[in-house]
């Protein structure tokens, strides 16, 4: 066993995979930071430039790009709350309200270190599951993706306390949404009123620019002045601050890591749910509940852990059968499948080489940018000191032209302005847009696997309990569910019995 | 290398070119191509389809009469309806060529009435062919054919597939009602990956799709081939059409056709078919499709014509069968 994860080291410790290691690293990190455009969009871009180049080289290039993108993302959803990429969505949350207290270089460190420790807390998880990899996958099917995605809907649901019914009324939204385009199951367009852009789909990273990206902008228009409200905290930014207040929150690294490489092993899921279900975890475990969403450091952490944990795990499904989690890994396909490297259960066996080499790239590539990351904090930090007059319209070009350059439609820009709008609008009526994105990501899965669920078992609903994964899926969701109702109970009577015992 | 390098990079810049392109005049014919030709696939990028292109696109290159760099442009959608909708409406110069899956697409207008029609389409050839066969996952006590056939008298037997409009669940129920096996079909996996693996993890029964995927997940010892759809079964030990006395199974197939948009000027239409056909006998690509097994099968622009023909008149004759949804 050993021997063979270091082989894959000594390939990569050549001078030429390393040159193309740091090179994929600088490209993700830049094409992270930038909305819009994020790990697809790099890889299939060099797509033809690996032509050129060995099998072993073109997968240290893109693991260079792949682990590095997560770290890229995360310095815009801070700064300007605009996530790079989709998963660093939920890093805005509280991220973006730090930097608006002056403290975006004390968030970037954090990013930057969790992303670091995730990522090799998600290395170490995956080499050990790597030689069960295949059963491990082969655990989750239709009624398992169901209440997968139930469960997801339901933890953010709670995460919004206070907000419960405004949280409804954004997921329900979501899920509308979600659900325009092509139905899978019974292979027809619908809500589409004619629209050709809508037949795949309202895309999701076009909606989260406009939902994060240009609401933001437009908000901070109307406001006026910098992102940071106080100038004299940015300028104090030190760069290891943010780094001991990871340390000083192991837990939380460590929840946020597990959770990345499970959710990562899962086939189709994605990174957007690992760190939307890592920061809910982390809001639903801690004691001040409150101070989530107005800048708690922790999160901050719990995303980006999942986030980078999530890349080694997240090559099981992709590897052993083909089925990539997320775009980036679909494209990362397209390139093994160009170097004759064709995915299947085979491959977890005849190619060890190549994929201990990439995970071991992809761990390099996250520490080293976690590395450059922590080294621009300070200069960074700055852009929160900009003024808004121009601020603003340059995000929102950038943004527009990020949305644009997906895949070059107009149809994109469209969307992320509309949900611009939308956005806005939600911020200043304080309607919670986590459920809006967690409903746009896991409809059409809990959709499409609830129908084939129900025609597995041939319409009776005993199928979402009676296979192990599901039923301790669902009784997950009973207790969550049930949770604030216990506590409140358990509050009433504890009450009473101080009551009780204060009455004579 | 460095001169691939190079060449490499022009492919990436030429990306935003492409959109562009599609919508200029026509040049003079004479001087074809004298821009960047945008490849279309109608899947996202790592399928089936795009590999094809993307392997075949660089030698396509180095057989056009004029230099000129192929981009592989990928517009998903819709099964395909929606690549097949902009291919159609390009301008027809040469510079947006397309992958077509028949006769899923043909299924695609049949379904939808969208706004293209394959009988028009400018038709440059064919580039790889696939038939089809029957596997169940290893852990399933299903042994054979028979084994299945005994099953569907107790109930329907479950199949895994895309959607209806897939070319999959098409070749799923043809094939189930030629070896008379009643089917009922688990649908909405997105691609040939997602249904061979639920058919291995047990969402079904068994699941019918093209060869050389059964062939690498039963590598692995994921799933066992029962038979594969040709007249001398390809596979040691599987079943083939002449021995379950079905041979209109061989009829089934994955054709990967490649198509201009329709009133594509002759002398255009000669010169990409005679890159495309260069393109497949070019050694790269031999190299490429021995690697990951893929076939590859060219054929010319009236034989592809011919295929489409074909394909359609058999879908047209099995239309009755494809009703029973679930």
């Amino acid at each position: 066993m050993m021997h063979v994860w270091l082989s894959g080291i000594e390939g990569l410790l050549q001078l030429k995979e390393l040159t193309f290691l740091a090179l994929g690293m600088i490209i993700g990190l830049i094409f992270g930071a930038i909305p819009g455009i994020g790990g697809s969009t790099a890889l299939a871009l060099l797509m033809p430039l690996t032509y050129g180049l060995e099998p072993f080289t073109a997968l240290a290039l893109s693991g260079g790009v792949m682990g590095a993108v997560p770290m890229g993302g995360s310095i815009t959803a801070i700064l300007l709350n605009a996530p790079g990429t989709a998963p660093n969505a939920a890093t805005c949350l509280d991220g973006y309200p730090l930097a608006q207290q002056g403290k975006a270089g004390l968030a970037i460190g954090a990013a930057a270190s969790a992303n670091s420790l995730g990522g090799i807390i998600g290395t170490i998880s995956v080499l050990a599951v790597l030689p069960i990899a295949k059963e491990l996958v082969l655990l989750f099917g239709p009624p398992e993706f169901f209440l997968l995605a139930i469960l997801g809907l339901v933890v953010v649901a709670t995460t919004s306390r206070g907000k419960m019914l405004r949280g409804l009324v954004t997921g329900g939204f979501g899920l509308m949404v979600a659900f325009i385009g092509y139905n899978d199951v019974v292979g027809d367009v619908r809500f589409t009123y004619g629209i050709e852009y809508l037949w795949d789909g309202v895309h999701l990273v076009p909606a989260l620019i406009g939902l994060f990206a240009v609401a933001e902008m437009m908000n901070l228009m109307v406001k006026g002045g910098p992102v940071a409200k106080d100038a004299g905290t940015v300028k104090v930014t030190r760069m290891m601050s943010g780094v001991i207040e990871t340390f000083r929150h192991p837990g939380t690294v460590l929840r946020g890591s597990i959770v990345g490489t499970v959710v990562g092993a899962i086939p189709g899921v994605g990174g957007v749910v690992a760190s939307f279900l890592s920061y809910s975890l982390t809001v639903q475990a801690s004691k001040d509940q409150e101070s989530f969403g107005k800048g708690n450091i922790k999160g901050v952490i719990a995303p980006e852990a999942a986030i980078n944990a999530k890349d080694g795990s997240a090559l099981i499904p992709t590897l052993a059968f083909g089925i990539p989690g997320s775009a980036e890994m679909a494209v990362f396909l397209g390139i093994l499948v160009l170097h004759g490297l064709q995915p299947g259960p085979l491959m977890l066996v005849q190619n060890q080489t190549e994929i201990y080499g990439l995970v071991w790239a992809l761990t390099a590539s996250c520490i080293l940018a976690s590395c450059i990351g922590l080294v621009l904090v300070r200069p960074l930090a700055m852009i929160t000191l900009i003024e808004s007059e121009v601020l603003a319209p340059v995000v929102i070009c950038i943004a527009l032209i990020g949305s644009y350059a997906i895949d070059g439609q107009i149809g994109n820009v469209v969307v992320s302005a509309v949900f611009g709008v939308l956005g806005c609008l939600m911020l200043r009526f304080d309607y919670p847009r986590l459920t809006v994105v967690v409903a746009l990501v896991l409809g059409g899965m809990a959709e499409r696997n609830f129908h084939q669920s129900m025609i597995m078992g041939d319409g009776s609903w005993l199928i979402f309990a009676t296979r192990w994964v599901s039923g301790i899926l669902l009784a997950s969701i009973i207790i969550l569910l049930g949770s604030p109702v216990l506590r409140a109970l358990i509050r009433r009577i504890r009450k009473q019995t101080v009551v009780a015992a204060g009455a004579p | 290398m460095p001169n691939m390098h190079r060449r490499s990079l022009l492919v990436s810049l030429g990306l935003a070119g492409a959109a562009m392109a599609m919508k200029r005049p026509v040049f003079a014919a004479t001087n074809f191509p004298a821009k960047d030709i945008a490849f279309i696939i109608p899947d996202g990028p790592g399928g089936g389809f795009d590999s094809y292109v993307r392997a075949i696109a660089p030698a396509m290159e180095k057989y056009l009469p004029h230099k000129a760099t192929i981009v592989p442009t990928n517009v998903p959608g819709a099964g395909g309806a929606r690549a097949a909708t902009e291919i159609y409406r390009a301008k027809p110069d040469g510079y947006t060529i397309g992958i077509f899956n028949v006769p899923g697409i043909y299924i695609q207008q049949e379904r939808h009435h969208t706004g293209f029609d394959v009988a028009k389409f400018s038709w440059l050839g064919r580039v790889g062919v696939n038939q089809y066969g029957l596997a169940v996952g290893e852990k399933s006590p299903i042994k054979s054919v028979s084994d299945l056939k005994a099953l569907s008298k107790q109930r329907p037997v479950k199949f895994t597939s895309t959607g209806p409009a897939g070319t999959a669940y098409n070749a799923t129920l043809i094939a189930a009602h030629l070896l008379g096996i009643r089917a009922q079909l688990i649908t909405g996996y997105r691609g040939s990956r997602e249904y061979v693996m639920a058919a291995v993890r047990g969402d079904g029964d068994a699941v019918v799709t093209v060869i050389p995927t059964l062939r690498r997940m039963a590598a692995g010892d994921t799933l066992r081939i029962l038979a594969t759809f040709e007249q001398h079964s390809s596979v040691p030990g599987a079943a083939d059409a002449t021995a379950l006395g079905a041979p209109e199974l061989s009829q089934i197939s994955l054709q990967r056709l490649v198509a201009a948009p329709p009133g594509l000027p002759a002398d255009i239409k000669a010169a990409l078919a005679t890159a495309l056909s260069k393109a497949l006998a070019d050694s790269a690509v031999v190299a490429w499709a021995k690697k990951v097994d893929a076939d590859v099968a060219p054929e010319t622009p009236d034989q592809a014509a011919a295929t489409l023909h074909d394909q359609i008149a058999f879908y047209t004759k099995w239309k009755p069968y494809l009703k029973t949804s679930n």
